[in-house]
């Protein structure tokens, strides 16, 4: 489908892989992410706004910068001293659309690679007396070695639906809304299939957590048409209940999400059902 | 080499070290060792190095399998019972 992606109205594509939307695709891919938060409605998921960006001493405290040092971008600004600003001021663009940056001022921030690390950063030293659910939408960023539009983008749309609570009540909350995904992919008429799978970490095999997570598997993804995948169920054991001192009966918390990356699903959308969202199946936009 | 139960509260005793909670004694044979987090998944090369130490063999860590580590059942039964049989 990406080779048509001109040919698709209301759907322009970027340098960069990314999308840019209008009119019935707006409007579709705004009622995909109203389909999340209907199941994130479900476990009645409070639902949070986070800024754009996450600050880089928290993420570092996940050991992110040793795991997915390639996945990271940062926003950075210049160094404000006033000669500075002139380099820029008076600079030029190269051929290759590269600027070339004068000094930059020491950099504090990352721009956001997911969209749960935010809660985690909030409800930091808490003490929870029930299980949370929690929801959020990000534009998340995520360095990669080529791009696509819809399907591999830097700048990229990430729901998510978060439970914190004993390691039963996250994993009660993992299976259910597996089961609800699993009903509704087959009433949608979606080829979704489950596949174990890893995160990226740098260095591979050579990366302890890699290991870790081959022989445990945490990260189980909806993978359509066996090709791209479209969203996850991610369980964290006590990781960031540990990292985050956030404690739940006792002990560290244990965490679990459902994360759905939007641009995706539009492309499993428009890929299995056509270019004319209007045409979509209505069994589309009811949650199982 | 030591006999299964030597190696068993070997094993146990590891984890337990490692762990906030559980005493060696309340780590029995199914307690999921990963999946309660007992020990952190930077630890998990630790224990492949036990294990290797303990069995006198190398673990070709390229190709373990999920669930090889789940609990002490299972590491005995893949680590040490064939070298026993």
């Amino acid at each position: 489908m990406t080779n048509d992606v001109e040919m698709i109205a209301g759907l322009e594509s970027r340098a960069g892989g990314h999308a840019v939307l209008s009119g019935a695709l707006l409007a579709a891919s705004r009622r995909i992410d109203a389909l999340f938060a209907a199941w994130a409605a479900r476990w009645n998921a409070e639902e949070w706004h986070f800024p754009a960006v996450l600050p880089a001493s928290e993420l570092d405290r996940l050991d992110y910068f040793s795991s997915f040092p390639h996945l990271v971008t940062f926003p950075v600004v210049l160094d404000d001293a006033p000669d500075n600003l002139r380099r820029l001021a008076s600079g030029e663009i190269g051929e290759d659309g590269a600027i070339r940056l004068p000094a930059i001022a020491p950099v504090r921030d990352v721009l956001t690679p997911a969209a749960c690390y935010h809660f985690y950063i909030e409800l930091a030293g808490s003490r929870l007396d029930r299980s949370r659910y929690l929801t959020t939408v990000a534009s998340c960023f995520r360095r990669e070695k080529f791009y696509r539009p819809l399907s591999r983008q830097w700048n990229f749309t990430m729901r998510e639906v978060v439970c914190l609570g004993t390691m039963e009540e996250v994993a009660g909350f993992l299976a259910s809304f597996r089961e609800a995904l699993t009903r509704y992919f087959s009433r949608a008429g979606l080829p979704v299939a489950w596949q174990e799978a890893t995160d990226p970490f740098f260095g591979g095999i050579s990366n302890p957590r890699l290991v870790a997570q081959m022989v445990d598997p945490v990260k189980t993804e909806m993978v359509f048409s066996g090709e791209l995948a479209i969203g996850s169920i991610n369980s964290h054991r006590s990781f960031f209940g540990e990292t985050f001192g956030i404690g739940r009966d006792g002990a560290p918390a244990f965490s679990g999400c459902v994360a759905f990356g939007l641009e995706r699903w539009l492309y499993a959308f428009l890929t299995r059902f056509g270019a004319e969202p209007e045409r979509w199946p209505a069994e589309l936009w009811e949650p199982a | 080499m030591k006999n299964e139960a030597e190696i068993r509260a070997h094993l146990a005793r590891w984890v337990a070290e490692r762990s906030n909670h559980p005493r060696p004694e309340e780590i029995s044979g199914d307690t999921a060792i990963l999946e309660q987090r007992l020990i952190t998944s930077l630890q998990v090369m630790d224990l492949i190095l036990e294990i290797e130490e303990l069995s006198g063999n190398s673990i070709d860590v390229s190709r373990l399998r999920p669930g090889v580590f789940r609990d002490i059942d299972t590491i005995y039964r893949n680590f040490f019972a064939r070298q026993a049989e």
